[in-house]
């Protein structure tokens, strides 16, 4: 079974979306508080609007969430609320997808365009400015401006070039169809690029770099981004943005904090049974242009679940 | 200062006379601007900041410093090579690193001594702008040099630490006592000739009925006399009626005098204008900046010395404030109400007295119930058309007397224009000011965040400017709510003039400046919900109201570093992580990132004392100099000593160890 995970609009969700040290704690930080404080919020909702208490709700699903086609929304999401206050030109909107580690190649074609689709779906608008991607395993270190390829966070393999290539084609062909204005990467040196760039047909127009590092960038990154028209770009997201282990707590039991999806142990009736594999994290954000305003901003995640999880291979 | 019409300016008694008309056709132009602009809409952010320098000529063989009156000589030669740059011959014109940039404008200011100097254009949100705001602010210091004589300096201090003393402070000389000021410290030619500025000072003072009164507490250093009578003060002076003011007790014990506005409006600020989308934003922006401007006004105090002696205060405001109050004993509280109106608790210059944004999060609770509003303006506002927020801001700024009336523009009233409701909105010098738009012109409603101090170099006073563009950004883009109660505000505004505030004192802030959650469901829910939203759209749908606790649990007291980096037990979350949150929220390229987290580093460390505030490092210099000799005396050679060291700092900024690190850096 699917799960779509959301957070909703974030920038109004309160306190959830500000992380007070940005730069020691973790920062899917805010990812997962402000998924919490989503699953909370509309609980609480439930509740007050059917006189039940969260102890007393035995229906699963539970009935804040949405069964639909072949997902289950958590929360349920009324796509009918409008998105944008202004006219979509007014806006620059930019999503950041992760792929997961773990998670084979072969989905990216399908994951990509369903993670875009919701984002259209949410914001009412038909395309995209800036669709930035992150590889699982890839990581920029200023020190030496080259990346390490980290095993140990991805549990699985890192990306190999051959599959940096061919995820960029999907997203080629988003292009080509007006989805997507401009694509970019996340944490590449410019070894990397050299070696990417005549691989691709869109050029990647960003290269986004860790917040820490954005004093100390390499001065031959510098000079190869501005030569090939790249735009350097900060950004504050960590590596493992969404692990196995915090997305069973995350819709584990109640009783442990969790949004009561998962089933409490595996002879309980109280959830869904079986392993849950996170399959990417996506991030919008709609800014208004000229005022520079963040008016909306928000994820959706996508996890699997169940005893037969789909054939790796 | 406003525009600079011509005419003839009546003195205070013809002037008084004619004050009713020109507040109703103030109140009239008010009204027919506000009902063109109201619908004003999606104008873009665009903000500007205004820099005030100082003059200083430096005698380099007496090693003497004195302010030099040339801004006129100074203003003429610049608007000269500004007609040569718009022709494109100028010698200086944009070129090199300004590349594209319209060169600055310069502008008169109160003091003949000073000079202020603009953008050539505003600035705009695009990140690549807050790249060249300090650089421009640079070049505009190097132009207004380059029209100065080759012995002048423009400096950043917001005051001349011996302004008003017995010495030649000023050059040319002039002695003191003229006619205008009546001051027994600064000669009537340390004001800008122009006819508005002699009168505005002469006004205040006729209406006043005596000169203003300035005492600013004297810092006690350990040779200091104790009690501290100011030496400088002259008992038997006889030239104008107001030279009976020291007899009557004017100066006080303990305290530094003074009695002339040149001691307050010759002060130098940094002040930031903004346009908002429309009304609603800026009304908006104006409630949520106006509970930080306390906090600003103590992270950059830089004002330890008045009339050469060392004060326990740490910033100017108070000092304006009180240089150009014009209330009457009577508004004051001083006689009973017999010939004015009401009484008055505020100066013309003060911290602002009430909120205006429609915003459903303002409590009736976070008004003052005792604000003074003139009740006709109110209810010709209303009848107007005009909501009763609005009105009552407007109705409360009308509460004064214009004070510079010229005879030639009360012959007819025009209505295209705001001359006379700008008399009045001009000389209201509140620590925030809302701006309706000016007619006949595309810009839109602008919102100005007037406490802060000046700083003693650019790369500090592009920090500041930044910071607050910044914060505008993280209200709206976080929906931000900083209310508290007003008088809070006035309150906090006092506490930051205590030496050394920005770490010693605890300010009213609120605890948690989050909006609650709307979770979707509640939002769409019209029907069987406990919450009764009877609006459709998700973005307007006001918060659904819960009973709200008493007010008095929504704030608390805090000190800088918890308001500016957040508190450690969580509860607040600080200024700078709000805006850090806001930068990771958008698309900023590495450089500028880095320069930003440069100037967020100033903050962040001014707030929890790593830095220095420029009123400690001015203090530490005095103390640590050889001609200080622990009597709270600033002497000349300290004087002229701190100005080149203040000179030095703006070129060598504190790096590698140089002057002022202590407050620009740090030990790298």
């Amino acid at each position: 079974m699917k799960l779509i995970l959301s957070s909703s609009n974030i920038m109004q969700a309160g306190r959830q979306s500000v992380i007070r040290q940005p730069l020691t704690q973790k920062s899917n930080v805010e990812l997962i508080n402000s998924l919490r404080s989503n699953f909370l919020a509309s609980q609480q909702i439930e509740t007050s609007t059917n006189g039940t208490t969260k102890g007393q709700d035995v229906s699963h699903p539970p009935s804040w969430t949405l069964q639909a086609e072949d997902a289950l929304y958590i929360p349920a999401i009324d796509f009918s609320q409008p998105g944008l206050s202004e006219e979509r030109d007014q806006y620059d909107i930019t999503v950041k997808l992760f792929y997961l580690p773990g998670i084979p190649v072969s989905r990216r074609r399908a994951h990509t365009r369903e993670a875009i689709d919701l984002v259209l779906k949410e914001l009412h608008v038909k395309s995209i400015d800036l669709l930035i991607v992150s590889f699982p395993g890839i990581r920029f270190d200023a020190d030496d401006d080259s990346e390490e390829e980290d095993n140990e966070m991805s549990n699985g393999e890192p990306d190999d070039f051959d599959s940096l290539v061919q995820t960029w084609q999907v997203l080629e062909s988003l292009h080509e169809q007006g989805v997507i204005a401009q694509l970019g990467v996340a944490e590449f040196g410019s070894e990397r690029l050299a070696r990417f760039l005549p691989h691709t047909k869109v050029k990647p127009s960003v290269d986004q770099i860790n917040l820490k590092d954005c004093c100390v960038v390499p001065k031959h990154l510098i000079l190869y981004a501005k030569q090939e028209q790249i735009q350097l770009l900060t950004h504050n997201d960590c590596h493992g943005i969404l692990p196995v282990g915090t997305t069973r707590e995350l819709l584990g039991p109640a009783e442990k904090s969790g949004a009561g999806i998962l089933a409490s142990s595996p002879e309980a009736n109280d959830g869904i049974q079986g392993d849950i594999e996170p399959q990417w994290v996506v991030k919008y954000t709609a800014v208004v242009k000229d005022r520079g305003v963040v008016e909306n901003k928000g994820y959706f995640a996508s996890a699997d679940v169940g005893s037969c999880l789909k054939n790796r291979s | 200062m406003g525009l600079l019409a011509l005419g003839t300016a009546l003195e205070w008694p013809e002037a008084k006379k004619k004050a009713g008309q020109v507040r109703q056709w103030g109140i009239e132009q008010l009204l027919a601007n506000w009902r063109r602009a109201r619908g004003k809409e999606r104008d873009a952010l665009l903000w500007g900041d205004e820099v005030e320098y100082l003059v200083v000529a430096l005698d380099d063989a007496a090693k003497k410093s004195r302010l030099s009156l040339a801004q006129a000589e100074i203003l003429k030669s610049l608007a000269r090579d500004e007609a040569l740059w718009k022709s494109g011959s100028g010698k200086d014109s944009a070129t090199g690193d300004h590349a594209g940039e319209e060169p600055p404008h310069f502008h008169p200011e109160f003091g003949r001594f000073m000079l202020e100097a603009t953008p050539g254009q505003p600035w705009g949100i695009g990140f690549k702008d807050l790249l060249k705001v300090e650089s421009n602010m640079k070049w505009r210091r190097e132009v207004a040099k380059a029209h100065m004589a080759p012995n002048e300096v423009p400096i950043t201090l917001t005051t001349f630490p011996r302004l008003g003393t017995k010495d030649d402070y000023i050059q040319p000389y002039y002695p003191p006592s003229g006619p205008a000021l009546r001051s027994q410290f600064v000669p009537d030619e340390i004001a800008n000739p122009h006819i508005r500025f002699p009168t505005l000072a002469a006004n205040i003072r006729s209406r006043r009925g005596r000169k203003v009164e300035l005492n600013v507490p004297v810092f006690h250093d350990a040779n200091t006399p104790r009690p501290f009578k100011d030496p400088t003060v002259n008992y038997d002076l006889h030239n104008w009626p107001e030279d009976d003011d020291v007899r009557n007790g004017a100066a006080k014990d303990d305290h530094v005098y003074m009695d002339a506005m040149a001691f307050g409006m010759g002060s130098c600020c940094l002040q930031i204008t903004f346009q908002a989308k429309n009304m609603t934003e800026g009304r908006r922006l104006y409630d949520q900046l106006s509970p930080l401007g306390p906090i600003l006004l103590a992270l950059t105090a830089a004002t330890p010395i008045y009339k050469g002696f060392l004060v326990d205060t740490d910033v100017r405001w108070n000092q304006i404030g009180n240089a150009v109050d014009d209330r009457t004993p009577e508004e004051l509280g001083e006689a009973p109400l017999k010939n004015d109106r009401w009484r008055i608790p505020k100066s013309r210059y003060a911290s602002n007295s009430t909120y205006i944004s429609q915003d459903p999060r303002l409590r009736k609770e976070y008004f003052d119930p005792d604000l003074v509003v003139d009740e006709d303006i109110k209810k010709r506002l209303m009848d107007g058309g005009m909501d009763d927020l609005l009105a009552t801001h407007f109705a409360h700024l009308f509460i004064r007397d214009p004070l510079v009336i010229f005879s030639e523009d009360l012959e007819e009233l025009d209505l295209n224009k705001s001359d006379h409701f700008e008399n009045l909105q001009s000389t209201n010098w509140q620590h925030m000011r809302f701006k309706p738009p000016p007619p006949d012109s595309d810009i839109g409603w602008r919102v100005e965040f007037r406490s802060m101090e000046i700083q003693i170099t650019d790369f500090e006073n592009a920090a500041f400017s930044i910071f607050i563009v910044l914060i505008t950004r993280a209200i709206l883009s976080f929906d931000l709510n900083f209310y508290i109660p007003i008088q809070r505000t006035t309150e906090n505004m006092e506490t930051a003039h205590a030496r050394n505030a920005v770490l010693d004192r605890k300010f009213w802030f609120r605890k948690d400046p989050f909006p609650r959650r709307v979770p979707r469901s509640a939002q769409q829910s019209t029907n069987g919900s406990t919450f009764s939203s009877t609006t459709s759209s998700a973005v307007n749908t006001p918060p659904p109201s819960p009973p709200l606790g008493p007010v008095e649990t929504e704030f608390d007291l805090m000190t800088i570093d918890d308001i500016v980096n957040g508190c450690a037990d969580g509860s607040f979350p600080g200024l700078i992580p709000l805006v850090e949150s806001y930068l990771n929220s958008v698309n900023v390229d590495v450089e500028t990132r880095c320069f930003l987290a440069s100037y967020l580093d100033l903050i962040r460390k001014r707030a929890d004392g790593t830095l220095w505030t420029g009123a400690r490092w001015i203090r530490e210099f005095v103390a640590k100099h050889p001609d200080y000799k622990q009597d709270s005396v600033v002497s000349e050679e300290i004087t002229y000593d701190l100005v080149k060291a203040v000179e030095e700092m703006t070129i060598k900024e504190g790096k590698k160890g140089s002057v002022g690190w202590e407050l620009l850096r740090g030990k790298v």
